[in-house]
């Protein structure tokens, strides 16, 4: 008996396949966001030449319907490096500040999911001294 | 018969195909649109999106209590399409046979139809009321459990098996609602598919019924959440069109699935011999 006959036939109906297919995708799509939402984020603060910056104080601002609110604030190690361990949002931005150099451009990250581990791809830069 | 001319059988499909477009373009809009922040008053209005990302479906999605409305949208169609299914095929069978005060039934069905939902709404909301359903999913579904244009679709199916088939399985001891299960509805696959899709897309987009029947926010349907959205979120129509996309997808894919039975449904009368 061939693989193909031996297939109940209702198996191979659309409204079997469909609905199955989209129920194995949905059940990979809550495993993988459940083993990568723990509410990290991470990043450097850099100067306008690329040192890093320590002592930096780092802003999370969370979104809301209308604005964005400062949901964490913590501050770079002798790195440059901060880390968020609360995130609960889908959607954040980040914002750095330190004296005699200013404030950063706010950094606007989206991620998949709420509380997603995130990277900071690119540092939080200050502005060059005017 | 006659053969037609590769060039007008060119011509002739490249007609339907510029008219299939034409009726896409608003779809590929609104698609567009929910892949981008562009603002879709600008003009010259861009035809291929710039910077596309899908994180206004995300917003949309955490924004508001998508999941809870997608739930509530899929348990009040599923009760309203099972119920239109078992319903109508019970009552489009009691129209195949004979009957006193058949013809009367048919009639009233018929004039029942030219009364819009909106006349008869506070009777059904203080019947609903009475039963004590409001706020619960049966009560969303309960106006849509059996719709008359429907019946009208099985009725037609029923009539088209041969009556001597319902007659052997009589003879064989089949009860009526044995016959209905066993002998109509199997020969009847395209009826049932337009009955699901039908029922399904009504009671999807229903927005009205909802409204007026639901107090708790956590009973609201996906046409509710939307009108909802657009209040809180007017400036943004990127996450707009997203959930517009999100509402649609489950309609459009019934229809996909369902569209060969349903074409044959609707086309399984119109022709003879």
């Amino acid at each position: 008996m061939s693989g193909g006959s031996s297939l109940v036939p209702w198996l191979r109906s659309r409204w079997v396949i469909v609905p199955g297919a989209m129920i194995v995708f949905t059940l990979g799509w809550l495993a993988y966001v459940n083993s990568h939402n723990h509410g990290l984020v991470e990043g450097r603060v850099v100067d306008a030449t690329g040192k890093p910056v320590p002592g930096a104080a780092v802003q999370l601002f969370e979104r809301g319907f209308v604005t964005h609110q400062e949901r964490g604030r913590t501050t770079t190690d002798a790195e440059g490096v901060f880390r968020f361990t609360d995130n609960r949002s889908h959607s954040i931005q980040l914002e750095a500040e330190a004296p005699g150099l200013g404030r950063s451009n706010r950094h606007i990250l989206r991620l998949w999911f709420a509380a997603q581990d995130a990277k900071l791809a690119e540092p939080l830069r200050f502005p060059a001294p005017k | 018969m006659s053969r037609q001319s590769p060039l007008a059988l060119s011509l002739r499909h490249l007609t339907l195909v510029v008219i299939s477009f034409a009726m896409l373009v608003p779809f590929y809009w609104v698609i567009k649109t929910a892949i981008t922040n562009e603002n879709i008053y600008a003009y010259p209005p861009g035809i291929l999106p710039r910077d596309p990302h899908l994180f206004n479906f995300v917003d949309v999605w955490y924004l508001i209590p998508f999941p809870r409305y997608l739930l509530n949208s899929i348990i009040v169609s599923a009760i309203a399409v099972i119920g239109n299914v078992v319903f109508n095929a019970m009552a489009g069978y009691a129209l195949t046979r004979q009957f006193t005060g058949r013809r009367a039934v048919l009639a009233l069905f018929l004039s029942c139809m030219l009364i819009p939902f909106q006349a008869t709404i506070i009777p059904a909301y203080l019947i609903t009321a009475k039963m004590g359903l409001l706020n619960t999913y049966f009560g969303l579904a309960f106006p849509m459990l059996s719709t008359i244009v429907c019946i009208f679709v099985f009725k037609a199916a029923f009539e088209a098996v041969p009556k001597s088939l319902i007659d052997a399985a009589r003879i064989d001891g089949l009860t009526e609602w044995r016959i209905i299960v066993r002998v109509l509805l199997p020969l009847s696959k395209p009826a049932i598919a337009t009955n699901v899709i039908l029922t399904f897309i009504w009671s999807w987009n229903n927005f009205l019924w909802p409204l007026l029947i639901t107090r708790d926010p956590n009973m609201q349907t996906l046409p509710l959440g939307l009108a909802r959205f657009l209040s809180y979120m007017e400036d943004t129509t990127g996450a707009l069109y997203a959930f517009a996309v999100m509402v649609l997808a489950p309609s459009i894919l019934v229809f996909l699935m369902a569209q060969k039975e349903f074409i044959r449904g609707l086309t399984s009368g119109a022709t003879k011999g």
